[in-house]
């Protein structure tokens, strides 16, 4: 079953009595294990969308199904657990929780999911050395990098293993190197977890990673592809069969 | 399960609020100061009304109340010398079996004019048993022992003690004879004349311009009284006792023509002053932390503004309102308690010493004499005032930070984002 079922979606925005309308009859399937880019021009409806699909924004017509569940019907203490539960965030800047160190911030996810304490740490651990922060995880957000802090957010992003991650511009504020880095492992946990990811972009470099790309202009999806990753096969090795870890 | 979860969620929102606290330091402090002046203002001014009603009720019981008194029935509502009685040897039997009791003293108290040859004045005459007396009132502590004055030497002498404050206004010095006339048993108009032997000063200025000490047999003699009392004042081991002697005596002694009262039976109004001192204290405090309430709900609308982004990152990740909420309440907390803190750091110590060293106020004499203080107060607090420093902070904090966590818990997190 696709894990994103858009259908009609419209998005109109109310400024100052002038209706902008952000996103017009958007019709779109995700399936699981999916590595999307929504690419497009400034004002095109990227973050709108996203924002839509993880139940932050709501349509103003149409029907959104995120992980079989219909956003229309759920309060918004059960969207507030969705995105808990189901969903990794990654925003384009300060992400983490300033007093909280890197450790801390990954950490929190598995706490309001109710983790036990020993699990959680082994967990958070892990995931830091695997997106390469062993060494600072005890490191307030202010003391790393703006590319290590996106790092964080990745790993706070996966770490209790959501069916979706949701990235806006994730790359947006990394400089070319830093981000091709970030894209890299977000290729590869994508790989290795089986985990779906849809992130936004209008940087071509960040687009030849994506395996679909979707382009969107003035709200309509102007073209959908499947593709071959720039890094495929080059620095990922592809397990013959993928699971999913539940 | 779900609920416990919830709450073990808790101590990451305690955790972040306390860091958060610290972000901004000046700020902080400023809130924390100016809660630990609160405190430091309440405790010591509690501390310092504590010692003065202790002190008041001490110096009340030190002169002639006692801690229980027992009497003819119908004396404590008028205190004439028609109510009297014989102390009966089962009393003093029964006084002497119980180890609540420390002291205990008959006396006569009989209503006169003592005059010099300048003036007279209305008094009270008291005659003690100059040592039984030692062991229940503060008397021969109150008397001066030097330049010729002393205590009484015995109870059938024709001496007298007199206050230095009546003895100035009568213009009468040790070894001078004073002048009384009183009513006696048999309704007759009797007087007398009996020598100064020394003089005394309490702290208690209604106590020293109205009564004067004489040897109990001699005025049982003069008034006709015979062997009978007016009362017997009882001291117990402590203050805590008085209830429970009192319990024993009226089993001990069933006469139905007495009548054993404790202190508090015959100074009421000295129990309302103290409840209504308790009351007060309290609602001026509630006045004064309404200020306070201001200055951290103030600093707390100020962190959230400076928050808004990482809250909405947070409400994104899927934070439940109620945690926010919570986020914002316990930071709120944290500033009351450390500033709580902090105001009993300093305060407890200082009120402490003052307790031992007291506080000097002889240039405030006349009123603290009026009010049965004394020259020094000895500033006392209890756990309970302790106690009731931190629910009041408590309750502050709490009510301060409600309208700025109901805020931040309804913080939109798609405008929040937005706002960097
Ligand atoms: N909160 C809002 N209120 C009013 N209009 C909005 C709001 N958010 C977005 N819009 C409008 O909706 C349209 C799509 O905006 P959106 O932010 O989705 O674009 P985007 O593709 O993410 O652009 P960018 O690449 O600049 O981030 C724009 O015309 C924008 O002005
Ligand atoms: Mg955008």
């Amino acid at each position: 079953m696709a894990i994103i079922n858009i259908q009609d979606l419209v998005k109109d925005y109310d400024t100052n009595g002038i209706a902008v309308r952000a996103l017009r009859n958007v019709v779109l399937t995700v399936e699981k294990g999916e590595f999307t880019a929504i690419a497009g021009p400034s004002g095109s409806g990227k973050t709108t969308l996203l924002n839509i699909i993880g139940g932050l924004d709501s349509p103003t017509s149409g029907t959104v199904h995120v992980v079989g569940k219909d956003l229309a019907v759920l309060s918004p203490k059960g969207l507030s657990d969705m995105r808990l539960e189901k969903i990794g965030f990654i925003f384009q800047a300060y992400n983490l929780i300033p007093v909280l160190t890197a450790l801390e911030n990954v950490e929190y996810i598995l706490l309001l999911q109710g983790t036990g304490k020993e699990e959680r740490r082994g967990r958070a651990m892990r995931i830091l050395e695997e997106v390469g922060l062993g060494k600072e995880i005890n490191r307030r957000p202010k003391e790393l990098s703006g590319g290590q802090q996106q790092r964080v957010a990745v790993a706070r992003a996966i770490v209790s293993e959501p069916e979706l991650v949701l990235a806006d511009e994730p790359t947006a504020n990394l400089d070319q190197k830093t981000g091709a880095g970030l894209l890299d492992l977000m290729h590869e946990l994508n790989h290795r977890k089986n985990i779906t990811f849809i992130f936004s972009t209008h940087d071509r470099m960040v687009m030849d990673y994506a395996e679909r790309l979707i382009s969107l202009t003035d709200g309509i999806i102007v073209s959908d592809e499947k593709k071959k990753s720039r890094r495929e096969g080059a620095v990922i090795t592809k397990p013959k069969k993928m699971k999913s870890k539940r | 399960m779900k609920i416990a979860r919830y709450g073990k969620n808790m101590t990451i929102f305690m955790m972040i609020s306390w860091r958060n606290m610290w972000r901004q330091k000046r700020r902080s402090l400023v809130v924390i100061s100016s809660m630990a002046v609160g405190i430091f203002a309440m405790i010591f001014s509690i501390g310092f009304m504590n010692g003065m009603t202790v002190q008041m009720v001490e110096n009340t019981i030190n002169t002639t109340l006692g801690h229980i008194a027992i009497h003819e029935r119908g004396y404590q509502k008028n205190m004439k010398l028609k109510y009297n009685f014989f102390p009966e040897e089962r009393y003093y039997r029964a006084l002497e079996r119980s180890n609540l009791i420390k002291g205990f003293t008959p006396r006569v108290k009989i209503k006169g004019m003592i005059s010099s040859s300048e003036t007279s004045r209305g008094i009270m005459l008291m005659g003690i048993d100059p040592e039984r007396e030692k062991t229940v009132s503060s008397i021969y502590h109150y008397t001066i022992k030097e330049r010729g004055s002393r205590y009484l030497s015995d109870a059938s002498s024709d001496e007298i003690l007199i206050s230095k404050y009546l003895a100035e206004k009568l213009e009468l010095e040790v070894g001078d004879r004073a002048v009384f006339r009183i009513v006696d048993e048999n309704k007759e108009m009797t007087g007398f004349a009996m020598r100064i032997a020394g003089l005394f000063e309490s702290p208690v200025e209604a106590f020293d311009s109205s009564v004067v000490i004489a040897g109990i047999k001699r005025l049982q003699k003069l008034s006709g009284l015979g062997d009978n009392v007016s009362e017997i004042s009882v001291r117990t081991k402590n203050k805590n006792a008085v209830d429970a002697a009192k319990e024993y005596l009226i089993r001990a002694i069933p006469d139905s023509h007495r009548e054993i009262l404790s202190w508090k039976d015959m100074e009421p109004s000295l129990i309302g002053y103290i409840e209504l001192q308790d009351k007060m204290i309290y609602i001026f405090f509630m006045i004064m932390f309404i200020t306070v309430v201001f200055s951290i709900a103030n600093t707390l609308i100020m962190s959230i503004m400076e928050r808004f982004h990482e809250l909405g990152v947070m409400k994104c990740i899927g934070t439940r309102p109620s945690h926010i909420f919570f986020m914002v309440v316990f930071e709120a907390v944290n500033l009351g308690m450390v500033g709580l803190v902090a105001g009993l750091v300093i305060t407890v110590p200082l009120v402490l010493v003052l307790g031992v060293t007291g506080i000097d106020f002889s240039f405030a004499i006349d009123a603290m004499r009026k009010w049965r203080i004394g020259t020094m107060v000895y500033p006392l607090i209890f756990m309970k005032d302790i106690i009731a420093a931190t629910v009041t902070v408590l309750i502050t904090t709490v009510v301060a930070s409600l309208y700025p966590a109901g805020k931040a818990s309804r913080i939109k997190p798609l405008e929040a984002l937005h706002f960097i």
